[in-house]
Order: structure tokens, then C-alpha cells, then sequence
């Protein structure tokens, strides 16, 4: 865990800070309170400030609340848009780094390891937090530690010091006094500060343990039978003496490049130099892995709170810079108009979101023949993809299977597939499958026809059709599990030399109606 | 024909699509080397005359591990995702362009023959329409009736018309023959219309 840094946000008045924020709050200046029902009272869950410096606390009951401020404006609590605002916020966290975790109800912790400099540093980037949320509306505290535990408590029981006139280097002093004795800090606070649930910490405080420091130098393990081993884990994740496994909000890239804008970014030129710039950082730090990209997405952090993700898919892993561009250009080229930079992009990251193994021998080997290799191939099939879609470049697929449509299909031709056989034409030339099939057959209208043979004339898309050969009957019999009916192929020339693949469907006579044809392909 | 790298084809009348589509795959399956065929076409162009279909496909001679179909919505993606494949050195590839929409401009069928040119690969043209085209060869396609015996059909034949040919004559007709299996087109003993490719050839 060294050199790892934490970022803990504490969101006080989430609950009131949001309605205030979708304009739910009271529209004059009365007070606002958050209640919820609870043993049958109505109990506050959650004050604004103006409510806070009236006298009102979580203490209370709605009604004692009213009887102080009868002006109090009261609104149910929502734990699900609660939720909902947290996790908003949250992604908006992730333009400051990729790992975000939501610590629910009213926190966050963000992974800022080797992050902060982007940012100007540490205490920087903390500052640009709070007040990045208190320009949004939301009253936020946040500290950085190196374990998410100090960070938690620091954020939340950390004496919040006023220093207004406070030189640059007093509070440089100060930060890196803070540095080094986070430990001797985190003791001074009360027990209460190590995430422990209520009647943990009331028992600790009836046994005259009240700071963390008093527990820190009790004897282990009859103070773990006492208080339980969960206090004990606490502690030892805030020190760091035991590892906490944190599920980030979204999983985090194993490799990403973050660039910020020191102003707006509106165009898409400016957007296109910077993802350059990305593909080159990233690359580097790929080629450190001995990996290659498989799956990139470019993150553009809209000044207005919004992101655009545009992701970029590559079929052989990949580890230049140039050929990723030439995808990227593309995207960016249809997404360029709904790019909605109202606001510009305040930053750009780069996320490898699958990455592989990279062999530098099939490299070596590329554009020795005259011949496009298989990777240039594999690097045009990308571009294709990127501009069309994935669904609309495909590669043919031949099935071990009776029935006509199901004997062949499309596979995308991004990514591996299963290694085709060459399939070879038939000796004799003759062709017995249409290089094109409708699907389903198209119902023609046969004029005259022996029996159980093929039609003589027929009527397909409005044009009469007088056949001259006809080669057939080749039955083939439907899945009789999905009541496919037997059908009879025939091969058909008509005067002009067109040919067709027809088939009746049922037999005659087997039922009063007559047997329908339909077209099912056509031969070159 | 071989060694020019942009041809145009098309029907030599309406209902004659499948026939000047035969043409150009014997064509592509003729030249695939190991860089294989690219298909780029509109959706237009694949919907009307019915799907791709890979089983008989694989019997036309085309090889079907070598071959990547691209559908664009919009003509101007088609011809993108032509140039696009043209990148890859060797191979052949097909720009099937559907019957709606304004005739193609010399300038889009020149960027076509530039690209092929760059990166010595080939691009068929296949278009319904006449227009201005930067194509070396223009040829309209109708099918032949069979040479086979009356209950059998034989092998998949063309009436070719070369209607145009930089520097070279044109009017030329020929009755060719696909055989799949040597990929190779042979033309048919004629019994009928030599006077018209004589009479051409002789004025060349």
C-alpha cells in the first residue's frame, strides 16, 4: 500500500443539499428538514444550514422541530434519490480519476495514487473538489490520507481549522506536518471516527474508550473480546496494517492516460491533438506491460458536469499510436457533430478497457509481402467497424445444417473466429446454391405446372417468367420439430437466361389448397 | 483487363442485376489472391436482389475465409468503405451501389482509381446507371441461356458487352462461361452473334 493516496469526500447535507439543488427546497428563507418515519414517530433525518443555526438536530422529532419552527419546511426522506444524487456525483468524481467508490449513505473515496500532480498537487485538487461542489450546490468536506480509513475520519472529525491569511508557506508547513503525522492525528480523534456502527461505539465510550489513541495502545486482544473484532479491523484498515478491498464504481481500467485542459476544449481538432497526445501516453505505459489494446474508450469531461465516452475497438491487439488515430479520427468524424461541447471539455482520459497479450514476432513480420497482411486486414476491418458499426462488417459462416437458411451466416468480422475451412467450388462448375437468398422466400404465382413438377410459367415481382430448363427435384424436409414443411428445389432458366432457385412447399393434393412456390435465391 | 485497377459494370437491362452480380464475383474470385475480396456495398444494393448467401458463394469460387462483406447505410459510406479496403495491397474489391440515388460523380470514381492505384489493389464498380466514371472498362451484363442438355443447367454464363475502354475499342461482345472450380472464365464456341465482336475487332 505505499504511495497509495485516498481522497475521502464527506457530503453532510447530501439529503437537503439535493432538494435545495433541483429547486425542492423552500423558496423563501424558512428552514428545510429532511424527516422519516421511525418506532411510529417522525423523526428529522436531515437539516440545512439555516435550519442547523435555528437549533434544529437530527435529535429531534418532527413534531418537536415544528414546535421550534413552525415556518420548518419538512419533506419525506427518499433513500433511493439519495442514493441517486451520491452516485451522480460520484461520476462526476471520475474526471479526477478513475477509481471512484461510493460509500454510502453520504461518502466517497477516490483512488488519487499518482493522480494529484494533473491537478496541481494534493491539497490542490482538494480544494478544487469543494469547492467545485459547493459551486453545485453541495456542502462537501474532504481529506486525503494514505488509507481510505484516516482519510473517512479525517474528512469527518478533522477540526476544521479557519486559516484565512495563511501564507503559502505556513500551509505548505502545515500539509506536510500533517503528512507525516497522520498517525498521531488519527489517535487524537474520537473512536467514533473509525467508521464503526453506533452501539460499537457507544460501548467503547462506556469503557472510557474514547479516542482512537486509547484503544491504539489497549491491550489487543482482550479489547477485541470485548469490543468485537470488528473495531479492531477498523483500526487496522486506518493505519494501514490490514488491506481494504474497495469496489470502485465502475472497474477500473488497467491502464489509463488523464489530460486536463487549462481552459474549455471546444473543438473537435483540439479533442483530436489531445486523444494523439493520450494514445502516446498510454502506449508508453503499455509498452512497459509488454501488453497491446484491444478496447480503448475516450472519456471527454464536459465543463457542464456531462461526460461522452466514445470507445474504440480493435481486433488484434494493437500498440501504435498511428493506427489508433486513424480509428479514433473516424469516430470522432460521426460523433463530431453531436460532440455537444456547449460548454466545452474541461478534461480528456484515455481507459484501456480489455487489453492483451502483445507478440512482438507477428509484428515484425508486417508488410513484408506485396500482399496487405492479415494484421493490415485486421487494421481495415477496424476502420470499417468504426465508421459503420461492428454488425455491419462481417465475414461469411458456413453451418453443418440441412436447412438452406440455416446451413450459412454472418459473423462480425472484428475479433477473432473460429478459423474458416476453405471451402472449394464442385468440379463440374454447376452451381446448386444462389450466390444470393431471400429470406424469407419470395411467394410466386405459378400459371401452369404438372404435377409434381416444376412450373412451366410464373409470375415473380410482376413479370411473367417462361421457364426453358428446370434441374430438380431436390427435396429437402423441414425440421419437423418446428413443423417446417417438406420442400421441393428446383433450379429454373428462363427464356432471357435468368436463373432461379424455386421451391414448392407440401405436396399435391395432400390438402384442398393448392402447394405454394416461392423464389428462394438467385444464380449469378 | 487484369493488370487495370478500376472496371465498372453493370446490367445490360433491368432484371439482368443478378447476372451483372455473377459477372463481377467470377471477376473478384478470378484475382483474390491471399489479400482476399472486400464487398462494400449500400444496404440498397444487398436488399433488392436478397442476401449474400456463403454456401453458394463458396461453390462461385469466392474464398470465404478471404472474404469481408461491409454494408453502409448511405452511398457515400459505401464508397468510403471502398477506398477504405482499397488499402489493402492486392486485393479485389467491390463497390455494389443500389439503383436509387443520383448517378455517381467522376470525382468519386476517380478517388476510387486512386486509391486502387496507391496501393496496387483492384475495385469493381458495380452501378445500375451509366455516368462519368474514371473506370478503365465499362461492361453491361446479361445472362445466356445454358449449354447444357435440355434437363440440366449448365454453367453460369454471360452475355458481355464492353461499352467502353480507355484506350482500347469497344462495342465488343462476348458470350463467357464461369467455371468455378478453375476460376476462370472461358468463352463459348459462338453459334450466332460473332459478326458484331468481328466486325468490332477488325475496325481496331
Amino acid at each position: 500500500m505505499s504511495g497509495a493516496r485516498w481522497l475521502a469526500i464527506y457530503l453532510p447535507r447530501l439529503k437537503t443539499d439535493r432538494l435545495i439543488r433541483a429547486g425542492r427546497g423552500p423558496s423563501d428563507d424558512r428552514p428545510l428538514a429532511v424527516y422519516a418515519k421511525e418506532k411510529g414517530a417522525l423523526q428529522l433525518k436531515a437539516v440545512d444550514l439555516r435550519a442547523s443555526k435555528l437549533g434544529l438536530n437530527l435529535a429531534m422529532s418532527l413534531a418537536d422541530a415544528r414546535a421550534m419552527q413552525p415556518k420548518l419546511e419538512a419533506v419525506e426522506e427518499d433513500l433511493e434519490e439519495d442514493a441517486r444524487a451520491l452516485d451522480n456525483i460520484a461520476a462526476w468524481c471520475e474526471r479526477f480519476t478513475p477509481i471512484v467508490v461510493v460509500d454510502p449513505p453520504e461518502g466517497l473515496f477516490l483512488d488519487i495514487s499518482g493522480c494529484a500532480h494533473l491537478f496541481g498537487g494534493e491539497e490542490k485538487l482538494r480544494t478544487e473538489i469543494v469547492t467545485r461542489l459547493r459551486a453545485q450546490g453541495f456542502a462537501s468536506r474532504a481529506a486525503i490520507a494514505p488509507t481510505p480509513g484516516a482519510a473517512w475520519a479525517f474528512a469527518r472529525y478533522r477540526k476544521q481549522e479557519r486559516r484565512p491569511q495563511q501564507t503559502l508557506r505556513e500551509s505548505l508547513q502545515a500539509s506536510l506536518a500533517a503528512a507525516e503525522d497522520w498517525q498521531a492525528e488519527l489517535a487524537a480523534l474520537p473512536v467514533d471516527a473509525l467508521r464503526l456502527d453506533p452501539n460499537a461505539a457507544a460501548l467503547l465510550r462506556r469503557l472510557g474508550l474514547k479516542s482512537v489513541g486509547q484503544i491504539l495502545h489497549a491491550p489487543r486482544s482482550s479489547f477485541a473480546a470485548r469490543a468485537g473484532e470488528n473495531a479492531m479491523l477498523r483500526l487496522d484498515q486506518a493505519l494501514g496494517r490490514e488491506k481494504e478491498a474497495l469496489t470502485p464504481r465502475r472497474p477500473p481500467p488497467p491502464v489509463f492516460a488523464v489530460r486536463r485542459f487549462l481552459e474549455p476544449v471546444f473543438t473537435a481538432d483540439v479533442v483530436l491533438q489531445v486523444t494523439q497526445d493520450l494514445c502516446g501516453d498510454l502506449i508508453e505505459k503499455l509498452d512497459v506491460r509488454g501488453a497491446g489494446i484491444l478496447l480503448v474508450e475516450l472519456v471527454l469531461f464536459g465543463v457542464d458536469g456531462r461526460d461522452r465516452v466514445i470507445g474504440v475497438n480493435v481486433s488484434k491487439p494493437l500498440r501504435e499510436v498511428k493506427p489508433l488515430m486513424r480509428l479514433f479520427r473516424e469516430k470522432l468524424n460521426i460523433v463530431g457533430e453531436n460532440l455537444n461541447a456547449e460548454f466545452g471539455f474541461e478534461a480528456a482520459r484515455l481507459d484501456v478497457v480489455r487489453l492483451a497479450e502483445f507478440d512482438e514476432r507477428t509484428q515484425a513480420l508486417v508488410s513484408v509481402e506485396a500482399s496487405a497482411s492479415e494484421e493490415q486486414i485486421a487494421g481495415i476491418v477496424d476502420v470499417l467497424g468504426s465508421r459503420l458499426g461492428a454488425k455491419r462488417v462481417v465475414r461469411p459462416q458456413v453451418h453443418d445444417e440441412h436447412a438452406p437458411e440455416r446451413a450459412a451466416g454472418w459473423r462480425s468480422a472484428l475479433g477473432k473466429g473460429g478459423e474458416d475451412e476453405p471451402q472449394t467450388p464442385p468440379k463440374d462448375g454447376v452451381q446448386r446454391r444462389p450466390v444470393r437468398l431471400f429470406s424469407p422466400g419470395q411467394q410466386i404465382e405459378v400459371m401452369a405446372s404438372v404435377p409434381d413438377g416444376p412450373p412451366i410459367r410464373f409470375r415473380w415481382r410482376r413479370v411473367m417468367r417462361e421457364v426453358v430448363r428446370a434441374e430438380g427435384p431436390e427435396r429437402i424436409s423441414g425440421d419437423w420439430q418446428k413443423r417446417e414443411r417438406t420442400r421441393d428445389y428446383y433450379r429454373v432458366e428462363d427464356k432471357q437466361g435468368r436463373r432461379y432457385w424455386i421451391y414448392r412447399e407440401g405436396f399435391y393434393g395432400e390438402s384442398e389448397a393448392q402447394p405454394h412456390w416461392y423464389v428462394h435465391g438467385l444464380f449469378a | 483487363m487484369a493488370a487495370q485497377p478500376l472496371h465498372e459494370i453493370g446490367p445490360a437491362g433491368p432484371g439482368y442485376e443478378a447476372a451483372a452480380l455473377g459477372f463481377t464475383l467470377a471477376l473478384a474470385a478470378s484475382w483474390a489472391g491471399s489479400a482476399g475480396v472486400f464487398w462494400a456495398g449500400e444496404d440498397a444494393a444487398f436488399a433488392e436482389e436478397g442476401a449474400p448467401y456463403p454456401v453458394g458463394l463458396a461453390q462461385y469460387g469466392l474464398p470465404l475465409d478471404r472474404l469481408i462483406v461491409a454494408r453502409a447505410k448511405k452511398r457515400e459510406d459505401a464508397l468510403w468503405a471502398a477506398e477504405q479496403s482499397l488499402a489493402a495491397s492486392g486485393a479485389v474489391v467491390i463497390c455494389a451501389l443500389g439503383a436509387q440515388g443520383k448517378p455517381l460523380d467522376l470525382k468519386a470514381s476517380r478517388r476510387l482509381l486512386l486509391f486502387a492505384e496507391r496501393y496496387s489493389s483492384r475495385c469493381l464498380l458495380l452501378m445500375p446507371e451509366n455516368g462519368p466514371s474514371a473506370a478503365w472498362t465499362r461492361w453491361r451484363i446479361a445472362p445466356a441461356e445454358s449449354d447444357a442438355d435440355p434437363d440440366e443447367l449448365g454453367l453460369p454464363a454471360f452475355r458481355a458487352e464492353l461499352t467502353r475502354s480507355r484506350g482500347g475499342p469497344s462495342g465488343a461482345q462476348f458470350v463467357v462461361e464461369w467455371h468455378a472450380h478453375e476460376r476462370a472464365f472461358a468463352e463459348r464456341v459462338q453459334k450466332k452473334c460473332e459478326p458484331v465482336f468481328y466486325a468490332d475487332a477488325r475496325e481496331a
